[in-house]
């Protein structure tokens, strides 16, 4: 019969380019809104897209993507919202964006602002974002390996915390002492205190033999802290640190290097490269390895607005143009497409 | 005496009893202090004068019923006191007792005869009352009987009114005008506005009569336009024949001045004859020839149009059409009466009635189509008669003789030259629905094993002969259509060009591709650094299924973009001990639709786009990027652009590799590229950016 025959889907010349761009998209960086029933996403095209969790989990999941906007020049690294704005830096600028407007279509940026870089020939990206509420500022890293204090009232660089060596690649705050963790590729995490604007501790990963990969690379990708804990990973193994003796207490037995680490209850979740979310166990045993549809994850965001309780779900982006979304620990329900 | 004195003696009795004893004493008092025996006695009436007759049943209305209850009781007590007396005296015993008793004996017997009275009256009294409420019970009965007789009346009224009320008049389904219209347009002699205003039901026969008028008037015009129309359909009919008489007197003249054309040596001769021939054209082809001759007198000198096959054949052909018809219904009807006897030819006559569905009209039209280089494009257009459809064979020629490279072996094909001209179009499928119900009914089950002799029906062929299918009426007849064929004309004779050069430039390129180079323009060179080490060292076609099967390219395939039509490569790029696999799709539509390469790196263990961020960086760089690696128009660069560029990323990537600290001896690929950094983002890019005057690599 005519009609059996196989048949390729007719593609033009922009269906074409459309396929391939979405082939290889990459998402770095998610943020939930304030009021919990959107999360923006950003990818390496520069695109930041808003997606409504609360329409795509309701009993109709209606169309879920609001619009998604041109928004940077280079890839969108990092995003972390405030109260009220979504701020996001990737290509060495950070730029606000009102939530409000964000939801409407055409929206031009509030502000942008460029960290005082020691000018070399490329201008050096922004590769983590990290909120300090207590002192309302916000803390910039990346590319020239040195962190930029930014007060949020005035946007003004307030200070510059050096001694890494290499790029920065993650931040974490210590919720009750004004201390910023930070992790680079170096392979080092330091320890600075915010107060004095000095540098009081410095774990060398990669030198501790239990937790080495020298064929990975030394650097960190990815680290969280919790109180006295902290756990990193990337080149050297997912460890588990308690920070007042800086001694590797769980080395986590996973082979590929992990992009993203967060503290949750008694979990710890982590995700990098491979289809999966892994659920940790303190003690190190694996408790749940959830798969997802991306071939390598690099971000996971865990929607915990008291706003939307409806909308307390887990979402995880990586090498696709996907974002999952797991509305429990153990499962994918379903994923956002840019 | 002694009773006068008894009588007497009762009132004070009874006087002791009280007031009703009282009104007693006031009446006896009144009535001369007549004894109660007395009242008894002589009744009120014969009390009075006159008094003819003595009637009990006249006496009982003038007494009163209370009082003679009282003189019963009266009587009662006297007769037991006298019983009482008398047994008294009877036993005492004595002489003069008989006496009394006998005189009491005496008022005993009176007070019987006043009881005996009473009694009577009493009788009397209850047949009158029985009689009373009989009567009234009579008068009662006969006021019920009038009220029920008016209920019913009512009732009867009541649904009277109702039917009169629900009553429908036909006049209520007539469409009116509205009211407005109706006392616009109505004359006031039937509208009378003064009288209708106020009252709806003259308004409404008012208006009723305005639409009867309206409809008399309607159909008045009606009967004076078939009139018209007649009138003219008449004329019609005399100018036709007007008209026919009009074509042989002009035949003659053609004719006659025939000889002196010739004799003259006039111009159009050439051309007229193909004209000539062209009148036996079918429509589509007939519609292309004019279209085709036009754009080629107008924009484009290149291309020439000629016409070929027999016009005999095809006035054969044209002749007797009804004919054929018939025969053919003959020839089913005499099948079916045969095919029973005859079953071992039914092959032989399905496989005559396929031949007889799949032919095409004697004459074909020839299209060439010259390039810059003298390489020509021969197109010929075909026309199925049955199928109602166009195809098209297409053959490339060149100056010079090629030397053909094995992997380019399809670029040229007739098969596949032109496929997918347009995005889609692989021309292997009939475009006029209808085919598919004649198809089913000789057993042909698709078009596309047949096309390599008939041709192929691409779409734009079909636009070309101004045939259009819409696919949701698939019977609709086809009419070739002029302005269909001349929109498409420009467009179409422009993409066949590029195509043909594009392929051509391929052809070119494989050839060199297949010795391991890869052909780098001068005009392109700025694109790469002067030094690159990693070499192609394989280029070779693979088939679609084969290329399906890759474990590699799963999302290509996934993502739609690895369709049949497209053409399939492999390269190998080495350097050193790395060995670099790129599997490439190569679109019909090159190159404005640009190759996709997947990759699979075997360099200390395999790496793809799913474990290595930086594969499928690369993988980017080559097919999102591919924009900056086209070259000066019409970027028939691109692809060896793009393999030229994935061995610089090779190179890149291998030599920004991480040394590992534990393995000794020297770095296997010293870098020997000018990086700025040699990682970049939380995804540890590689810097695959060439910077073109400065010579180094930089991060996108």
């Amino acid at each position: 019969m005519e009609r059996a025959v196989p048949l390729a889907v007719p593609l033009g010349q922009t269906e074409v380019f459309q396929a391939l761009q979405r082939l290889h998209m990459t998402i770095f960086s998610q943020s939930v809104s304030p009021c919990g029933k959107f999360l923006a996403a950003g990818n390496n095209y520069g695109q930041i897209a808003i997606f409504s969790l609360s329409s795509a989990l309701s009993s109709e999941a209606k169309e879920e993507i609001l619009h998604f906007s041109l928004a940077h020049d280079g890839p969108v690294y990092s995003m972390v919202s405030t109260d009220r704005h979504l701020l996001s830096a990737g290509d060495g600028e950070v730029k606000a964006w009102l939530w409000a407007e964000m939801l409407k279509k055409g929206c031009k940026e509030l502000w942008r602002r460029q960290p005082p870089y020691r000018t070399s020939l490329e201008v050096p990206e922004i590769n983590a974002l990290l909120l300090v509420p207590k002192e309302n500022s916000l803390i910039l890293a990346g590319g020239d390996c040195q962190l930029h204090t930014m007060d949020l009232e005035t946007g003004t660089f307030t200070r510059v915390l050096r001694g890494h060596t290499d790029y920065i690649h993650c931040l974490a705050l210590r919720e009750r002492s004004p201390e910023v963790l930070s992790g680079g590729e170096d392979g080092a995490v330091r320890l600075w205190d915010l107060r004095t604007a000095k540098e009081v501790q410095t774990i060398e990963v990669y030198k501790h033999e239990e937790c080495s990969r020298p064929h990975n690379g030394r650097w960190i990708g990815c680290l969280a802290t919790d109180s006295d804990w902290m756990v990193c990973g990337g080149g050297p193994a997912l460890t588990l640190w308690h920070l007042r003796s800086s001694t590797p207490t769980t080395i986590f037995p996973i082979r590929a290097p992990q992009k993203h680490v967060t503290f949750y209850q008694d979990l710890i979740l982590s995700a990098g490269q491979g289809r999966c979310v892994n659920q940790w166990q303190l003690s190190g045993e694996l408790k749940a390895q959830v798969p997802g549809s991306s071939p390598g994850l690099l971000s996971l965001s865990l929607n915990q607005q008291p706003a939307a309780p409806e909308c307390k779900v887990l979402t995880a982006a990586g090498n696709s143009c996907r974002v999952d979304v797991f509305t429990n620990l153990g499962y994918r329900a379903f994923s956002l497409s840019f | 005496m002694s009773s006068e004195s008894s009588k007497k003696r009762k009132p004070k009795v009874i006087r002791s009893d009280g007031a009703p004893a009282e009104g007693k004493r006031n009446r006896s008092d009144t009535e001369q202090c007549l004894s109660p025996l007395a009242m008894i006695l002589r009744p009120p009436q014969l009390c009075g004068t006159e008094g003819k007759y003595y009637s009990e049943e006249a006496e009982v209305d003038l007494r009163d019923p209370g009082r003679d209850y009282e003189l019963y009781k009266y009587t009662c007590q006297e007769l037991q006191r006298l019983m009482a007396e008398i047994q008294d005296l009877k036993s005492r015993g004595g002489k003069d007792v008989a006496i009394e008793i006998e005189e009491r004996r005496i008022q005993s017997c009176v007070h019987f005869m006043t009881l005996k009275k009473l009694n009577r009256l009493a009788h009397i009294r209850l047949k009158k009352g029985r009689d009373q409420t009989h009567e009234a019970k009579q008068k009662v009965d006969a006021y019920h009987l009038q009220l029920q007789n008016l209920l019913y009346e009512v009732m009867h009224l009541q649904k009277e009114i109702t039917k009169c009320l629900e009553f429908k008049s036909k006049h209520e389904e007539i469409d009116l005008v509205s009211l407005e219209e109706f006392y616009k347009e109505a004359p006031p002699d039937i509208s009378k506005a003064e009288v209708t205003m106020g009252d709806p039901h003259q308004q409404t026969l008012a208006r009723l009569d305005w639409e009867l008028e309206q409809r008399k008037r309607l159909a008045e015009k009606y009967r004076e336009c078939l009139s018209n129309k007649e009138k003219i359909l008449k004329e019609i009919e005399v100018k036709k024949e007007y008209l026919s008489s009009l074509q042989p007197r002009l035949n003659s003249i053609m004719q006659a001045s025939l000889p002196v054309q010739e004799y003259l040596f006039m111009p159009f001769d050439q051309a007229h004859k193909q004209y000539e021939t062209a009148r036996h054209l079918p429509p589509p082809l007939y519609v292309l020839f004019v279209q085709a001759t036009a754009y080629g007198q107008a924009c484009d000198k290149t291309l020439s149009v000629a016409i070929e096959g027999s016009v005999d054949e095809a006035k054969a052909l044209f002749k007797p059409p009804e004919d054929s018809q018939d025969d053919e219904s003959d020839s089913d009807a005499e099948e079916e009466q045969t095919t029973k006897r005859r079953r071992p030819t039914l092959g032989v006559q399905l496989d005559d009635k396929r031949k007889e569905m799949l032919k095409r009209h004697p004459l074909s039209v020839m299209l060439d189509l010259k390039c810059k280089d003298d390489s020509v494009l021969h197109l010929t257009f075909y026309y199925l008669m049955n199928l109602n459809i166009m195809t098209v064979k297409a053959k490339v020629t060149t100056a010079m003789e090629l030397i053909t490279p094995i992997s380019a072996g399809d670029l040229l094909s007739p098969d596949s030259v032109l496929s997918c001209l347009y995005p889609g179009d692989h021309g292997k499928k009939t475009p006029n629905p209808a085919n598919q119900y004649q198809f089913d009914k000789v057993g042909i089950l698709t078009l596309s094993d047949y096309v390599l002799e008939l041709g192929h029906p691409y779409l734009w062929v079909q636009k070309l002969g101004g045939l259009h299918f819409p696919k949701e009426q698939p019977q609709q007849t086809v009419i070739a259509d002029h302005s269909l064929s001349a929109s498409h004309m420009e467009t179409t004779m422009k993409l066949l060009k590029t195509r043909v050069q594009s392929r051509l430039a391929l052809h070119k390129q494989f050839a060199s591709l297949e010795h391991g180079i890869v052909p780098v323009t001068s005009d392109c060179q700025y694109l790469f650094p002067a030094k690159v080490v990693s070499r192609l060292v394989k280029w070779v076609t693979v088939a679609h299924e084969d290329y399906m099967e890759l474990h590699f390219t799963k999302d290509i395939v996934d993502a739609g973009l690895a369709g049949d039509t497209n053409l399939y490569y492999m390269a190998l790029i080495e350097r050193g001990t790395a060995k670099l696999q790129a599997a490439v799709v190569l679109n019909p539509g090159y190159s404005s639709i640009p190759p996709v390469f997947q990759l699979c790196l075997n360099w200390k263990g395999e790496k793809t786009n799913s474990n290595d961020d930086n594969i499928r960086a690369m993988e980017g760089e080559v097919n999102v990027c591919y924009k900056e690696l086209c070259g000066p128009w019409p970027s028939h660069q691109l692809l060896t652009n793009q393999l030229q560029r994935l061995c610089v990323l090779l190179d890149v990537y291998l030599e920004t590799e991480s040394h590992d600290d534990s393995v000794e001896g020297p770095k296997e690929f010293p870098q020997e590229k000018m990086c700025l950094r040699l990682f970049r983002g939380p995804s540890r890019m590689k810097p695959f950016k060439y910077n073109h005057p400065q010579g180094f690599f930089s991060h996108r």
